[in-house]
């Protein structure tokens, strides 16, 4: 087991689906993310808040346990925005995390919510959603590939 | 132990899991999330893939036997939503952003916690978006003028308690929620 590396998407992918099921099995209850952050924001200490706070503490632990800290650049904004443009990329994410927020509260869910949680339980509504949001994201980042994106 | 107690424990211990496998397969790592949505790398499907496919049948099986849910007792069930607008209208919100920075929810708040710092950011447009739906979303009690008080002891509209997908009980599978 090395921790250092990335684990293999078939102990993770059904780590997750044992997860949502764990979930069912003790809560009865979806898996997702924005609603800790509207338990959060509404200063409840609901089971959503609970969840989220236990993945920031896994994760944690994970970058303790070898798996390490984050590093100083960002991804693409960072290699594309050098120099002094580099200050674009603060309100860059600010902005894109506005449109998550924003768009996974008006679709009922993120990518867990949605992709993991409601695909599992079979809604269609979810489905839809998931290939929306899979969609657009795989085209947007193809065009910003194209805007000159590194 | 309450069971309100019980319940907290619990999910903070799935969470634990869930955040400490999301850190491990780099999810956090913004290029991991690129070259998904670039085509270039079959990791993440193949991951949400297995991960549906476990759930998919683990919830059903549940079901299937008639469990009840270890801790709240109440019949293992869902209910499910047809599709409306704002599903398709959100999801297009929501994968614009997530492909401008890369991470969505789960991993904004793994970033944070293990030092990328630039993820503050991101986290910090999370909680803005939340709050902006919040407030576009609000009871309009006040502005419509039409009832007088508000409710007493003020449980929040349940459009805002739950996640949407239990609002519109278009078809319901199994025992209600």
């Amino acid at each position: 087991v090395h921790l250092a590396e990335q684990a293999p998407w078939w102990i993770v992918g059904p780590v997750f689906g044992l997860v949502v099921v764990g979930l069912v099995a003790t809560l009865n209850e979806r898996i997702g993310i924005v609603g800790g952050f509207t338990d959060a924001l509404e200063g409840r200490l609901g089971w959503k808040l609970c969840f989220v706070l236990g993945l920031a503490a896994g994760a944690l632990v994970y970058a303790l346990a070898g798996g390490g800290f984050g590093h100083a650049g960002y991804g693409w904004l960072t290699r594309t925005f050098t120099g002094s443009a580099r200050i674009l990329v603060a309100p860059i994410l600010l902005g894109a995390g506005a449109l998550i927020g924003y768009g996974a509260k008006t679709a009922g869910g993120c990518t867990s919510g949605n992709g993991l949680g409601g695909t599992c339980l079979g809604s269609p509504a979810s489905f839809v959603a998931t290939a929306t949001f899979m969609g657009t994201a795989i085209t947007a980042a193809f065009v910003l590939r194209w805007l000159g994106a590194v | 132990m309450s069971r309100t107690g019980r319940v907290r424990v619990v999910a903070l211990a799935f969470g634990a899991v869930f955040g400490f496998f999301l850190a491990w397969g780099r999810l956090t790592d913004p290029d991991v999330i690129r070259r998904m949505l670039l085509l270039q790398d079959a990791y993440l499907y193949l991951m949400l893939g297995s991960a549906v496919a476990v759930g998919f049948v683990g919830v059903r099986l549940l079901r299937a036997r008639g469990t009840n849910a270890l801790l709240t007792g109440e019949p293992v069930g869902w209910r499910t939503a047809r599709p409306t607008g704002r599903h398709v209208g959100g999801a297009v919100l929501f994968g614009l952003g997530w492909a401008v920075a890369n991470t969505c929810p789960g991993p904004v708040v793994a970033q944070v916690s293990t030092g990328v710092w630039w993820s503050g950011f991101t986290f910090a447009g999370v909680v803005l978006g939340i709050k902006l739906y919040a407030l576009r979303h609000a009871p309009r009690v006040a502005a419509a003028g039409t009832v007088r008080a508000a409710p007493q002891d003020g449980p929040l509209p349940s459009s805002l308690e739950l996640p949407a997908t239990y609002q519109m009980a278009a078809s319901v599978s199994g025992s209600k929620k």
